[in-house]
């Protein structure tokens, strides 16, 4: 909104920081921060980060759309306030660092896909790895990204969750844009997919079907970039 | 599970051997059907326990049913897909425990035993203003309706003898009557069940109804009951719904592997598939 002043933009946002406070039920709260979200204000984010501690999913979803579109403005709240002991929360938290795909939030999903006891954290995790924007990276430097995350999502292919496997393969996946690996790189990315692909080896028909599609994917573009 | 879970297999079944600890009873009949346990030993000893009545556990332990060791033990049974188990559980559906008799009934419809057929049919067949009647002074109704009404969808119309059913309308006028008890968590049972017996799609617009339920328990329960029937449809609704991703994943997977469409023999995804794949990429 171009014609608004700031102050006047400052305002309007705050109004809507007091309409989510002051939220009586479930879906007026959701309401609420939907409005919020929509503004992608960076003075909503102390807000958007509350909400993600609520147990109220519809609100949180809106929390976590609003927070990725805030981008990199929201990484370094969403950072320093991690909730140890709300798991719903982490993952939140987790789902909007995926989401915007901002490196300095790398170490946080890295360590959650590694350990952390949620499966809905880790899977977020894995997503979000596939999701990275790593803007103004040489390919020398992106080929470095990609050796450190590759055995990390190798790793995870033996989750005992289905739902982190099938993230593991959007992850992989998605690590092809920001890659953008040559021939021999993106051979090593299909061997890594092929074991979640196998349904000799992977026992959940749907991570089988999202690793194929993966592997269809990934074995279209390549052919067309060469051809 | 609290600190009084087994820590391996062979303590799970010393656990349940041994008479003196109910509590210990308990764990380890929950252990060995969690784990899948796949010992010799295993089944039998739970079927005995299936006829343990009595005692309650220990205040402190925070478990306040009656039989719990028989209600663990029936539970376990459904798990571990071991056709001895059918007719004690037969029996335990007979119980005047009714705890007993809804644990009974999930895992004789997981073990897929379609001699349980009828008598769940007997249940239910009262109707819902007497078998779906409130029990006095419980929440619980006089049958458990929702895991009877599960449990005959998920048997389908296969006989004994390997036919299949052919005059269907006794049953399904039963299950139909329950679509309209005053429980959405009841209504939402039936509808699961006609939509897996009759493929109708008029069944699960009713359960795509319930996914706006101002009660999110309702809203989960739709999910769930859902992703068991694979009706694709409901596709766009789930991805919509207000609940946890981790429950609108569970039903997408249930749409994309358990509808008739499913095309076992191709490796790659169908188009609608792969919609539906997608709609489970934007919730990780």
């Amino acid at each position: 909104m171009p014609s608004t002043s700031p102050d006047s933009r400052q305002v309007q946002v705050q109004a809507l920081v007091d309409a989510v406070q002051a939220a009586q039920t479930a879906d007026d709260l959701t309401d609420a921060v939907e409005d919020l979200s929509a503004c992608a204000h960076p003075m909503a984010v102390p807000c958007l980060i509350q909400v993600l501690g609520f147990n109220n999913p519809g609100a949180a979803v809106a929390a976590v759309d609003g927070l990725v579109a805030i981008g990199s403005a929201a990484v370094p709240a969403i950072l320093a306030n991690l909730d140890e002991y709300n798991y719903g929360a982490r993952a939140w938290s987790v789902r909007a660092l995926a989401g915007i795909g901002d490196l300095r939030g790398l170490p946080l999903l890295e360590r959650a896909l590694a350990q952390d006891i949620g499966p809905s954290v880790r899977r977020a995790a894995a997503r979000g790895m596939g999701g990275l924007h790593p803007h103004g990276f040489t390919a020398r430097q992106r080929q470095v990204l990609a050796e450190r995350l590759l055995p990390q999502l190798k790793a995870a292919c033996g989750d005992e969750e289905w739902i982190v496997r099938y993230a593991v393969a959007v992850g992989l996946e998605g690590m092809e844009h920001w890659w953008q690996p040559p021939a021999p790189q993106r051979q090593r990315l299909l061997d890594t997919l092929q074991p979640l692909a196998d349904p000799r080896r992977e026992a959940a028909p749907v991570v089988c079907l999202r690793a194929r599609l993966a592997l269809n994917r990934l074995t279209t573009t390549s052919s067309a970039a060469c051809g | 599970m609290p600190q009084g879970t087994p820590l391996n297999e062979a303590q799970a079944l010393d656990w349940l051997r041994q008479l003196e600890d109910p509590g210990q009873r308990y764990y380890a009949a929950w252990w060995l059907g969690r784990m899948r346990s796949r010992h010799p030993q295993a089944v039998p000893l739970l079927i005995q326990a299936l006829a343990e009545r009595g005692p309650r556990l220990d205040a402190t332990s925070g478990i306040d049913e009656p039989n719990p060791v028989a209600r663990n033990a029936a539970r376990a049974l459904g798990k571990l897909a071991d056709s001895q188990a059918i007719a004690p559980l037969l029996e335990a559906l007979e119980s005047s425990d009714d705890g007993l008799r809804e644990a009974a009934a999930r895992s004789l419809g997981q073990l897929g035993a379609l001699k349980a057929r009828q008598p769940i049919l007997r249940r239910l067949a009262p109707g819902p203003l007497v078998a779906g009647a409130p029990r006095p002074g419980t929440s619980r109704l006089m049958e458990p309706c929702e895991a009877l009404l599960e449990a005959l969808g998920g048997l389908g119309w296969q006989e004994e003898d390997g036919s299949t059913t052919t005059d269907r309308e006794p049953l399904l006028a039963v299950v139909r009557a329950y679509g309209d008890h005053e429980r959405p968590l009841i209504r939402s049972a039936a509808y699961r069940s006609l939509l897996q017996l009759t493929r109708e799609d008029c069944w699960g617009e009713q359960l795509v109804k319930l996914l706006v339920h101002r009660e999110l328990q309702v809203r989960r329960a739709a999910l769930l009951d859902l992703g068991v029937t694979g009706w694709r449809p409901a596709g766009a609704a789930i991805a919509q719904t207000l609940a946890e991703n981790s429950l609108k994943l569970i039903a997408l997977r249930g749409l994309v592997e358990n509808s008739p469409a499913r095309n076992h023999t191709s490796p790659s995804p169908s188009p609608e598939e792969v919609e539906l794949l997608l709609a489970m990429d934007d919730l990780l």
